[in-house]
């Protein structure tokens, strides 16, 4: 059996399905979609993806096919290629099991929605170009993807449109998506002119790497998955329906970043600054948010901040120069942290649009189903041994402890990892236990298999992804061998503080009584002071700035006042204090004639 | 006027004016120059109102100045050299004493400030007179005597003059304050050149003397005393009106024009005689003085968009227009071609 050609026919057949209800409709009137028919088409590609990933495994089989190559400059090839490797293989099956999943909760979550079908043809389209951004096997491609992920954000946030907020949320994604395409830009440009070439095969060099392209790529990340300093848009992409954000911004499309720099990382690996830059970075990211989502009340706003704090977390990664280990997080994070959205989808449809923890409690007995796989995906998320998270958070944190590298972002990051601990628990505690605060007539039902199988599949895949993924590829780093006892229990024993300090406290307030300010409680609350610093003074530095150059400095005062305008005012002023001169008054006129005699006279004799 | 008495009156200044041009002894140069101040009071003050009374009274109270130095030169001379010969004024006092009396004869600035108001004071063709054959006999005494004359008195003044006359001009809506302040700055003109090759400065004059007898002449027929009269006077002779926009700029010394040639001449013979920055002083200073040409033409030609008029061209008008208006305006328009031939004459 020819296994390569088994698996490029099986993983372009992936792709068919997935464009099959784009290109059916087109051809004929009768074939119009439905939800259920893009859940199946998307079921149907997860089953196929499914035969590349068993053949990778079995075999180590990797594969480029290049489809088509755009011949529009000589001597710059651009080919439209596609790169099977352990990446592309085994993201494809993951993307699209959570897709599945998530489409078959939308079919219940959006019901009520006049343009459902639209909507499940634009998360379609978002897979598409998400998927492409995955396989490609040249910048080009990738770029293709990239922008097509960008598209779609805007256009899923801004679902509701009607609504201010999310039109301005949806600006805001695509502005700081777009300050990171400038990076993106910028190192392709770079390699355009250096290397004449844009395949990622070809991204070696014996002659060391200049920074600055580089760092256009960090850039990009930092744009893409919401890196400390373009992070805003985040939270703020909250503002559209929970399908989307359990798809977008917590799976697949914030990870795009990420996946850049695992792709390209063969041009920074040896740069010492690149990488340094990474994991300060993408230390500050994570520490930031989870200091953020200590004190939120939304609980679609808390996991997106510990979506930003896990991207932080796969920064820092990538800073250690572990691409694999990166890659590892962002499979098992893509389980847990879509079913957390998916939980609180249920419980924010089944409490009738409330969104605010405090005025939920006790739901562990009314949501069984939801609260119990709620409960999984934190654990997940905090790194509990053996579920999915462990895999792989814990071996970050192996790695950074006993790396020689910066201690202050290890000191960051372990903060961080507990600051998880507490918002999570606080997040259980005031979910799922206590007396509940909901209002009196809340009809919940959550016995609709449109939600608990979603669920239930996506628990299934927090609980065991880490240990399947990990048994069957071997590791491609060297994973650090020995270390001291107490630094391998440094991640339990932070995590089992925080979830103790988060119960304390937790049991301390139990008595709602407002807390009085102080400035670390206001830092939280007020998301660090970033937006309305950094979102009024950059736009209107720059914009006073260049009014000032461009209109005030160069058409006022070049162009006018030291030209024509300034010399006519010096003219209209001496024409005036000539007239006053003028009296009319004949002493006056006599008297400067003698005077100007005698100057004269005494001057020149 | 009684024709009478304005028969004496137009007599007595070509006398004084041909007695001063003519004259080699100083006394007889004075007497003309009197003879020239006492007749034309009579013809400034003609209509009796307060203003031309007030101008006859400051023209004689300056011109009388102005000749009593030209007499005090004359005699500081004399008793210096033992001489009255108008050619021989060797005396440097006498010199700058005759210089500052020449100054304040002409109206060069700064003793420029009885001019305007003398014109404005006058009728039109009283204007042209002070304007044409007043400066005559002076310029004649500075040609005399420019081989004696110290030049940088000569030159500070004339600069001045364009530079005053140009920022005094822009200030005006009444045109003879305006003609005043134009005839200032091409005194200037006059006056620069008059050291270095003294047949510039009769050129420029004679030039001068007939662009802007064409202006007063033409100005004359609609009797536009002010910049909203000009507006009005293309109904009543559009040709006419035409043909003034032409003066004005020969007047402004644009090519080309006839007021370019001696613009021109000047400026060749300061820059052969090593006076650049003075050149370039005195044509900077002259661009003033385009300006309130050029309002005059627009105001004259007035050029609005297409549109309706209120009335058309009155075809009851009340005198008949002399020949000499059309000679003098052909002659301060097309005369730059001839200039070589002009130059062959000086």
């Amino acid at each position: 059996m020819d296994l390569p050609l088994i698996l490029t026919t099986t993983i372009l057949l992936t792709l068919a399905t997935l464009s099959t209800p784009l290109i059916l409709p087109l051809l004929s009137d009768n074939l119009k979609n439905t939800p259920a028919t893009i859940t199946s088409a998307v079921k149907t590609s997860f089953l196929i993806s499914l035969i590349p990933m068993t053949i990778y495994i079995h075999s180590a089989t990797e594969s480029l096919v290049l489809l088509h190559e755009w011949k529009f400059i000589m001597g710059f090839k651009i080919p439209i290629s596609l790169k099977m490797d352990f990446y592309s293989l085994t993201f494809f099956p993951i993307a699209l099991f959570v897709s599945w999943s998530i489409l078959q909760f939308a079919s219940w979550y959006m019901a009520s929605d006049p343009y459902i079908t639209k909507f499940f043809t634009y998360l379609l389209l978002f897979l598409i170009a998400m998927l492409t951004l995955i396989i490609a096997n040249n910048l080009f491609v990738l770029f293709i993807g990239w922008e097509g992920v960008g598209i779609m954000s805007f256009l899923l946030i801004s679902w509701w449109h009607g609504r201010a907020e999310a039109n301005t949320a949806a600006l805001q994604a695509v502005l700081y998506n777009r300050i990171g395409d400038i990076g993106l830009i910028l190192c392709m440009a770079w390699l355009a002119c250096t290397m004449n070439t844009w395949e990622l095969q070809q991204l070696t060099s014996p002659n060391p790497i200049p920074t600055p392209p580089l760092l256009g790529l960090v850039l990009a990340a930092a744009g893409k998955s919401a890196q400390f300093g373009l992070h805003p848009w985040l939270p703020a992409a909250m503002e559209g329906p929970t399908p989307v954000s359990a798809l977008l911004h917590s799976s697949t499309m914030v990870v795009a970043g990420i996946f850049l720099l695992i792709r390209t990382q063969p041009l920074f690996s040896n740069n010492q600054t690149v990488l340094t830059l990474c994991l300060c970075l993408g230390a500050i990211s994570t520490l930031f948010a989870a200091t953020c989502a200590l004190t939120q009340n939304d609980i679609k706003k808390i996991i997106a901040f510990s979506t930003s704090s896990q991207l932080g977390l796969m920064m820092v990664t990538i800073g250690l120069n572990l691409p694999h280990l990166a890659f590892l997080h962002i499979s098992t994070h893509a389980f847990f942290k879509a079913m957390l959205f998916l939980c609180s989808g249920s419980i924010i449809h089944n409490l009738n649009g409330e969104q605010d923890i405090r005025k939920m409690g006790g739901l562990q007995k009314m949501l069984p189903t939801t609260t119990a796989c709620f409960t999984i995906g934190n654990f997940a998320l905090m790194g509990t041994p053996f579920l999915a998270g462990f895999y792989s958070k814990d071996q970050i944190i192996e790695n950074l402890n006993t790396s020689s590298l910066n201690t202050w972002a290890l000191v960051l990051t372990l903060l961080a990892t507990t600051f998880t601990a507490v918002y999570t628990t606080r997040m259980i505690v005031y979910v799922q236990t206590g007396h509940t605060r909901i209002r009196p007539l809340t009809p919940m039902n959550e016995n609709n298999p449109a939600i608990t199988s979603p669920l239930t599949r996506l628990a299934l895949g927090s609980i065991t992804a880490g240990f399947l993924i990990t048994s069957f590829i071997p590791p491609m780093e060297t994973p650090p061998t020995t270390m001291p006892t107490s630094i391998k229990l440094t991640a339990l024993i932070i995590t089992l503080s925080g979830i103790i300090l988060a119960l304390e406290i937790a049991k301390a307030s139990q008595i709602p009584i407002l807390p009085k300010q102080n400035s670390f409680r206001n830092f939280s609350i007020f998301s660090g002071h970033y937006n309305p610093l950094v979102h009024r003074l950059s736009t209107t530095a720059l914009l006073s700035g260049s009014q000032n150059i461009a209109s005030h400095l160069t058409d006022h005062s070049w162009y006018k006042t030291l030209g024509p305008e300034g010399l006519a005012n010096l003219q209209q002023m001496a024409a005036k204090t000539a007239t006053t001169f003028h009296s009319g008054s004949i002493k006056a006129y006599l008297g400067s004639f003698a005077l100007s005699t005698l100057i004269i006279i005494l001057s020149l004799h | 006027m009684n024709p009478q008495a304005n028969l004496i009156f137009i007599t007595s200044l070509l006398l004084g004016t041909t007695i001063t041009i003519s004259s080699n002894h100083w006394v007889t140069a004075w007497a003309g120059l009197e003879i020239n101040t006492l007749a034309i009071l009579p013809l400034i003050s003609k209509h009796h109102h307060p203003r031309a009374i007030e101008a006859a009274t400051k023209y004689f109270l300056t011109q009388a100045t102005a000749s009593a130095l030209i007499l005090f030169s004359s005699t500081i001379n004399a008793w210096a050299t033992g001489q009255w010969d108008i050619t021989q004024m060797s005396h440097p006092t006498a010199c700058l004493i005759l210089t500052t009396a020449i100054a304040m004869k002409l109206g060069l600035a700064p003793f420029h400030f009885w001019f305007p108001e003398v014109m404005q004071g006058s009728p039109l063709i009283t204007g042209l007179l002070l304007s044409t054959i007043m400066k005559l006999p002076p310029i004649a005494l500075l040609f005399m005597t420019s081989p004696s004359l110290d030049p940088t008195p000569l030159t500070t003044m004339a600069i001045l003059s364009v530079a005053l006359g140009g920022w005094m001009g822009l200030n005006q809506t009444q045109t003879r304050k305006i003609l005043a302040f134009s005839s200032i700055s091409h005194l200037g003109w006059m006056t620069i050149i008059l050291v270095h090759n003294p047949n510039l400065t009769l050129l420029n004059f004679y030039l001068y003397s007939i662009m802007t007898t064409a202006l007063f002449l033409t100005l004359n027929t609609t009797k536009a005393l002010n910049l909203s009269t000009l507006m009005t006077t293309w109904a009543k002779s559009p040709a006419l009106n035409a043909a003034l926009l032409l003066t004005l700029l020969s007047l402004a010394g644009l090519p080309p024009l006839t007021g370019f040639l001696p613009k021109w001449l000047i400026i060749q013979e300061l820059t052969k005689q090593d006076m650049a920055p003075a050149a370039i002083a005195i044509s900077l200073s002259s661009l003033l003085g385009l300006f309130f040409y050029l309002r005059l033409a627009y105001c004259a030609t007035i050029t609005l968009p297409p549109h309706t008029t209120n009335h058309t061209k009155q075809w009851r008008i009340n005198k008949p227009v002399s020949p000499l208006i059309a000679i003098l305006t052909t002659m301060s328009v097309l005369l730059l071609p001839i200039t070589p031939m002009i130059l062959a004459a000086l």
